[in-house]
């Protein structure tokens, strides 16, 4: 009797070191975690967390992610920096990567920081953990200078998004045709005193200074800036024919939108302001929308292009999953394709090593929704402006009135993707 | 001339912004920091009862000043009861009440690029060559209508007298049957009715998110010290000075600049004259 107990007992004791050790125990009980530290209670932040949700739903539906020999699944885990609100201390939202880092040991880390100056500081948190970073919403050209500075010690930070240049010469190009087409040759700059948003504004107007354009000012505001009369005033007195602006905050982004249309500045906006390039800006904003153009980086960040299938497959999933179309007109693309092109790199590397999934992610070359990704020397998803089977793309368009009478936003460029061409006002008509 | 339109406009909004925080402190002493947080709660129960109970803009707003002056009141009997007379525990219980109300709107989803009021008049008009829209000028009439028909309730109404007998001296109000608590809850409903009102006029420029109620209570505080805490006209002038301190800045300095001069503004009135350009509760100690 003693002797058949002391078998069961024995039984009992292997089966559960077995649940423990056994390949069952490592799919079921050790998922791989990303984490995704940023702001979250911001537009961008939102979206590319979805984004990002809908991608790892999509990988665990399918089996999870084969290291080795074993699929794991996937396990997102959140982290609010804050970083996108004006005021919050650059520490406060450094603080809360480290935390992050420490306490969930993420494998590799994703979205990441809102704010340009927030990312310039996190390079050196990463590069302190040493995991793979791959970031989807700071727009700086500072980090690539940043990285060449050392690019052993940053080696595990990638960037899957655009950066500030790369909507800055699309909002050149659209200068360019409304020059060439429309013969307008008077801008405004205004824009938000933040690093993206300064690069930006920055090469559009050394740009269009070499093309003609005369330039009637370039005027910084703080991220925080609730009035921006003395611009549009400006810009009716010194005939003004375009604005140009770049603008990421919400708060101050509607302000302005709304002080445009109030003010009845005769110009033609021309930039990126996120409450007059969401989805939801005519409900938002009303009609007043009409004739505004932005550009949108990269494509199939809420605007489907017919000529590219995988913007509207992924927009279709988004609307599915969450009822609407992503808020942020920017980046939520390149949320969700960095899951993708990160777990590629883990599959190639056969572990989650992170100097192994490094070397993988730096031969990276995949076709996602925002184009064909591959990275450079210093780490920066290649953007170009014609072909979205060769490079990652971006897409200018113009609210206009659709067939139906309803305002519809109307890809104008690159010709790639371009489904119309611009409309200039009535009131600017000569 | 467009530096004089517009320093008027920005002016009176802070002026809105602050009135409802310097009358209850003005009444009893009270320094509600929740001020912002309730201006911007107004917002948001105006938004969700015209988008999920289909009512018009004009019946959702006095609807929404009701409810902040609801809350007000009832911050004051639940919580603030307890610690009257304690200054400091006041002013933390209004501030934690204040980021409770704000972390919970946030939480709720009020933040990005889909809340937005609609203005009350539509169409603008042209002032001296500069164009002003409707709604401003709406602000402007509500301002001023606002200064006079508090002159006259102060004055001529039962409530408002005992309001300027608690402000002038508690005890001997007490004396005369004016019941402090009672009044006290009053002036913070008030003041929390008047950071409705405000949102309900001034939101319609923009668009509205939870942060919005830090910066409000900020430009509050900003225009209650350099005018004095316990001063009307002392709110009434120091919106103009920080109002048009912007403006100036905006067209002489640069626009990036705007954002310092309330906080300037602060520095320099507690490093001159601490009590404020109106104020009266150290004036005795500065002259010493």
């Amino acid at each position: 009797m003693r002797r058949r107990r002391s078998v069961y007992l024995a039984l009992l004791v292997g089966a559960t070191l077995l649940m423990f050790t056994g390949p069952l125990a490592a799919q079921a009980a050790d998922p791989i975690v990303l984490g995704a530290p940023t702001s979250v209670y911001t537009p961008f932040g939102k979206s590319c967390l979805q984004a990002t949700e809908l991608a790892v739903e999509e990988i665990n539906k399918a089996g999870g992610v084969q290291v080795g020999n074993v699929k794991r699944p996937l396990k997102l885990v959140k982290s609010d920096t804050r970083g996108g609100e004006p005021g919050t201390p650059l520490h406060d939202a450094i603080m809360a990567y480290t935390k992050l880092i420490t306490e969930e040991k993420p494998d590799a880390i994703v979205v990441g920081a809102f704010r340009s100056e927030v990312l310039m500081k996190a390079m050196d948190t990463v590069a302190k953990y040493k995991l793979p970073h791959l970031h989807t919403i700071a727009q700086t050209p500072g980090f690539q200078k940043k990285f060449a500075e050392d690019p052993e010690k940053y080696k595990y930070l990638f960037r899957v998004t655009t950066d500030a240049l790369i909507p800055g010469s699309y909002t050149q190009a659209c200068l360019d045709i409304l020059k060439k087409d429309f013969g307008l040759d008077r801008v405004l700059f205004i824009y938000q005193d933040t690093e993206w948003a300064k690069a930006f504004a920055g090469l559009v107007k050394m740009l269009s200074a070499k093309s003609g354009w005369k330039e009637i000012g370039f005027d910084a505001y703080a991220a925080g800036a609730n009035d921006f009369s003395p611009a549009l005033e400006k810009a009716k007195k010194e005939n003004a024919q375009v604005i140009v602006i770049v603008w990421d905050v919400p708060l101050g982004a509607g302000v302005f939108a709304k002080q445009y249309q109030a003010q009845k500045v005769p110009a033609i906006v021309v930039g990126f302001v996120p409450p007059m390039a969401a989805p939801q800006a005519v409900k938002t904003l009303g009609p007043g929308v009409e004739y505004s153009i932005h550009v949108e980086f990269p494509v199939g960040a809420s605007l489907p292009l017919k000529k590219l299938p995988k913007t509207l497959a992924f927009l279709d999933a988004f609307k599915k999953k969450f009822g609407d179309l992503p808020e942020a007109a920017a980046v939520t693309s390149s949320a969700y394709d960095a899951v993708y092109i990160w777990k590629e790199a883990v599959e190639r590397a056969g572990s989650l090593d992170a100097d192994k999934v490094v070397a993988e992610l730096e031969k990276t070359d995949y076709k996602g929704v925002s184009g064909r990704l591959k990275f450079d020397k210093n780490h920066i998803a290649i953007f170009g402006n014609k072909d979205a089977n060769e490079t990652g793309l971006a897409v200018v368009f113009q609210w206009q009135n659709g067939p139906d009478g309803q305002l519809i936003r109307v890809p104008i460029y690159p010709e790639t993707v371009a489904e119309g061409k611009i409309v200039l006002p009535p009131w600017m008509k000569k | 001339m467009s530096t004089i339109i517009y320093g008027i406009i920005t002016s009176v909004i802070l002026a809105l912004y602050a009135v409802g925080f310097s009358l209850t402190y003005g009444i009893s002493g009270l320094a509600n920091f929740a001020h912002g947080a309730l201006y911007i709660l107004a917002g948001y129960i105006s938004w969700n009862l015209m988008n999920y109970l289909g009512l018009p803009f004009l019946a959702s707003a006095p609807l929404a000043v009701v409810a902040c002056a609801l809350v007000g009141f009832i911050i004051y009997w639940g919580l603030l009861l307890r610690v009257r007379g304690i200054p400091l525990s006041e002013l933390v219980v209004t501030f934690a009440a204040g980021v409770a109300i704000l972390e919970l709107l946030t939480w709720r989803g009020f933040y990005g690029i889909s809340y937005s009021l609609p203005v009350f008049v539509e169409g603008g008009v042209e002032i001296w060559g500069v164009a002003v829209d409707a709604q401003r000028l709406l602000v402007i009439a509500v301002g001023v209508a606002l200064v006079v028909l508090l002159y006259l309730f102060v004055h001529y109404t039962k409530i408002g007298l005992a309001f300027r007998g608690m402000a002038q001296n508690e005890r001997t109000a007490l004396s005369v049957g004016i019941e402090s608590d009672w009044i006290g809850a009053l002036s913070l409903a008030l003041g929390s009715a008047l950071a409705g009102l405000a949102a309900v006029v001034v939101l319609p420029l923009g668009m509205m998110e939870s942060s919005v109620g830090y910066e409000v209570l900020i430009y509050a505080l900003a225009v209650a010290i350099v005018g004095g805490l316990e001063s009307t006209p002392g709110m009434v002038v120091a919106s103009f000075v920080i109002g048009f301190g912007q403006r100036i800045t905006a067209s002489y300095i640069g626009p990036k600049w705007m954002i310092i001069v309330p906080l300037a503004a602060i520095v320099l009135v507690l490093a001159v004259r601490p009590s404020g350009l109106f104020g009266k509760f150290k004036e005795l100690e500065e002259r010493v």
